[in-house]
């Protein structure tokens, strides 16, 4: 009974010993192991090649002076994989408004605006409650002259005994004034690694 | 007057140590093309240009291209920091190296802009991803 027990402690302690221990990861010096699957670094590598080719073309300068209002309309996720989308769109918004170029509206959005409390605010007009001096007038909302829209795609194929999982990060700048793409942008990512490996 | 005298040369002699402080100027010899010894032994920085892009608003973006020639196949990782006219440092969209893989004898041309008009200097990393 007591060497029993002995053995499945010392077996207990090995596996502990042997597991990997939970570390931070700096994505600024990452050389960890590629997943099939689309991590933060494919994100991050997607996010600079639109920004960068956006800022080289000009068209995000607006000829009028000040900053462009972009709004983030539609980016379809054609993936078998769960992606939120921003993890793409907050990199070039955020990228977009420290250039200088670009300001983003949360006002505005396909399924509502992304901050209901810009017209929540406004429903305190004419309230008693509150102090009129402090609540938002009429006509101040700006609406946007840019929209941001895309469509992550994933093609798999089995090539030899591998697998290779393509993925298609496709991104266009529409100018909401006139109806075209004044910007468009296509990031692709291929992968190719063990055929077991999932990438959904 | 003796204790006069001994305490003058005290202040005088402690001033006289006192070294100026440095200015960030003085300090700044960045190089513009920082290579990791690893990856000289495969492939060479063949071209460095940099120019900047004039806008419709007047202003200008610094951007950087670069040529390496592989020697064999390997591959490269690099990135661009960015600095303004002070030397500050200035965020672009992301911090991790960019990867790419060079087959022998090939030369590659790889690009960066900058992400504000305020850059003026950069620092150019290459190095062999582990």
């Amino acid at each position: 009974m007591l060497i029993r027990a002995v053995a499945i402690s010392v077996g207990l302690t090995v596996i502990a010993g042997c597991a990997a221990p939970t570390r931070y990861i700096d994505p600024a010096a990452d050389d960890g192991p590629v997943a099939m699957t689309m991590d933060y670094r494919d994100f991050e590598k997607a996010a600079t090649d639109a920004v960068e080719d956006m800022l080289a073309s000009g068209a995000v300068n607006n000829p009028n002076g000040g900053r462009y209002i972009m709004v983030v309309s539609r980016i379809t996720n054609d993936t078998m994989q769960r992606i939120d989308t921003d993890q793409l769109t907050k990199k070039i918004r955020v990228a977009l408004l420290r250039s200088g170029k670009v300001v983003t509206t949360t006002a505005v959005g396909l399924n509502g605006a992304e901050d209901e409390m810009s017209m929540r605010a406004r429903e305190l007009r004419d309230s008693e409650e509150f102090d009129q001096s402090g609540v938002q007038r009429k006509g101040t909302l700006q609406a946007p002259d840019l929209s941001l829209s895309g469509k992550i795609l994933q093609r798999n194929h089995r090539v030899g005994k591998e697998q290779q999982v393509e993925y298609y990060i496709q991104l266009s700048l529409t100018d909401l004034a006139s109806g075209l793409a004044f910007w468009e942008g296509e990031t692709p990512i291929i992968k190719r690694g063990s055929d077991s490996s999932v990438s959904w | 007057m003796k204790r006069i005298v001994f305490a003058s040369m005290l202040v005088l002699s402690l001033v006289g140590c006192a070294s100026q402080p440095e200015t960030s100027s003085s300090l700044i010899d960045r190089p513009e093309l920082k290579v990791d010894p690893e990856v000289v032994y495969t492939m060479g920085v063949t071209e460095l240009f940099q120019e900047r892009l004039a806008q419709p608003d007047g202003e200008s973006l610094l951007q950087v291209q670069f040529a390496v020639e592989a020697r064999s196949d390997a591959e490269l990782a690099w990135k661009v920091t960015w600095f303004d006219a002070s030397g500050m440092m200035v965020k672009g969209v992301g911090e991790s190296y960019r990867k790419a893989s060079l087959l022998t004898g090939q030369t590659r041309y790889f690009k960066a802009t900058a992400p504000h008009s305020r850059v003026v200097s950069y620092q150019l990393h290459l190095r062999e991803p582990q």
